[in-house]
């Protein structure tokens, strides 16, 4: 049983033959997949990186795009909102014009009308009082020297009486 | 004693003899490890599944201890470690199998491993470090050449009789079980060919292991 023969050389023999095959067989093509997955994992990372920062800068350039898009639409609403402040003083500056000069016209044409009253309530009241005086008196004046002195009687009725009157 | 309970069948070629059961067992082995090989790697693909897990697994954990024993320069040795596993194992096993018996069974085939690892070993100790590989027999000083010797010898001879009587003795065990058991009582030999299993397992774990340990001696960087 314990004996040493040529199957000694034989064993070392077959056994190195063995490894030279799976060497070839199973080894090599392992640890050449493992460095290809290596690789490959390593380049997927490289590449993940190059992605993010990618899309980092992507993000910082819309978030610059928004922010100008913000203070230009602030912009614009600021100025139609100072242009509607505007157009609205106008429009009562307009307006308050437009009731001033409503006003004056209306106090014009009081002032006239009123003028117009008193103009027509003298001559009324000249007619008025020839007429009392005429029947009264009842005698043939002079015509003319009586309008003088119902004028000079209605002057000063003018001045004391109807002048204060408020019409 | 070439005839006992384990029959070699010894075949002479050119004036050599050889033990025809040993190296059919052998070849058988061999074919085993190559078809596992084979199969195991056929089809490698970069997103793993299956089988190919277990054997990056495999590949993966032998670089680590390679690398953690050896250093760099013992990836070149990584094909010889897992072939020498593998073989070993099935070799081991093969002879749990009725009818066949294992390669590792016969001294030829133990001791020519060991011896193979220990030559190894002083090899690439010589070429990878040269005079400094041989002063370091002789340290701490001179005399120590001797312990050192002995050391040196005992290596393979250790490495080659602990796996060649371990599985010597499960087959031995098993046949002489068989004969003395009677049909109806199959325990004992189930429970010393589970045990056989295991130790088939473990000792090619530990001629591995042990093979490693020897190799990275030669082969580490010295820490200067």
């Amino acid at each position: 049983m314990i004996e040493l023969n040529a199957t000694f050389f034989a064993q070392i023999l077959n056994f190195l033959i063995l490894v030279a095959i799976l060497r070839a067989v199973a080894y090599k093509p392992v640890v050449r997949m493992l460095k290809e997955r290596e690789d490959k994992i390593a380049e997927s990372i490289q590449k993940a990186d190059a992605d993010a920062a990618a899309a980092e800068a992507t993000l910082n350039e819309y978030k610059n795009q928004l922010k100008d898009a913000h203070a230009k639409a602030q912009e614009i609403v600021d100025k139609a909102e100072k242009r509607a402040r505007e157009e609205h003083e106008a429009s009562i500056q307009a307006t308050k014009q437009e009731i001033e000069q409503m006003r004056k016209a209306a106090q014009e044409e009081i002032q006239r009308d009123r003028e117009r009253a008193v103009e027509q309530l003298k001559d009324e009241f000249g007619a008025l009082a020839m007429a009392a005086a005429g029947k009264i008196i009842a005698k043939n004046m002079d015509a003319k020297e009586n309008e003088a002195i119902i004028g000079e009687f209605i002057d000063q009725l003018d001045s004391k009486k109807i002048g204060d009157l408020s019409c | 004693m070439s005839e006992g309970i384990i029959h070699r069948g010894f075949t002479q070629v050119g004036g050599f003899t050889f033990n025809a059961e040993t190296l059919t067992m052998t070849w058988l082995a061999m074919a085993i490890v190559i078809l596992i090989g084979f199969l195991a790697t056929r089809n490698l693909k970069l997103v793993p599944s299956g089988w190919q897990n277990v054997v990056e697994m495999i590949v993966t954990w032998l670089h680590g201890q390679i690398d953690a024993m050896m250093g760099k320069r013992g990836r070149m040795l990584a094909p010889l470690i897992v072939t020498l596993f593998m073989f070993l194992l099935v070799s081991n096993l093969l002879g749990l199998i009725p009818t066949l018996a294992s390669p590792t069974n016969d001294l030829n085939t133990t001791l020519g491993l060991a011896l193979m690892i220990v030559v190894m070993v002083h090899v690439l100790g010589l070429y990878f470090k040269g005079g400094h590989y041989i002063a370091h027999f002789f340290q701490p000083f001179a005399p120590f050449v001797i312990i050192n010797a002995i050391e040196e010898i005992a290596k393979p001879i250790t490495l080659a009789f602990r796996l060649f009587g371990n599985i010597l003795a499960g087959e031995i065990l098993i046949i002489v079980l068989l004969k003395l058991m009677p049909v109806w009582m199959p325990i004992p030999s189930v429970v010393w060919l589970m045990f056989s299993i295991f130790i088939s397992c473990v000792h090619a774990v530990i001629f591995t292991m042990l093979s490693m340990a020897y190799l990275a001696n030669a082969l580490k960087e010295e820490e200067e």
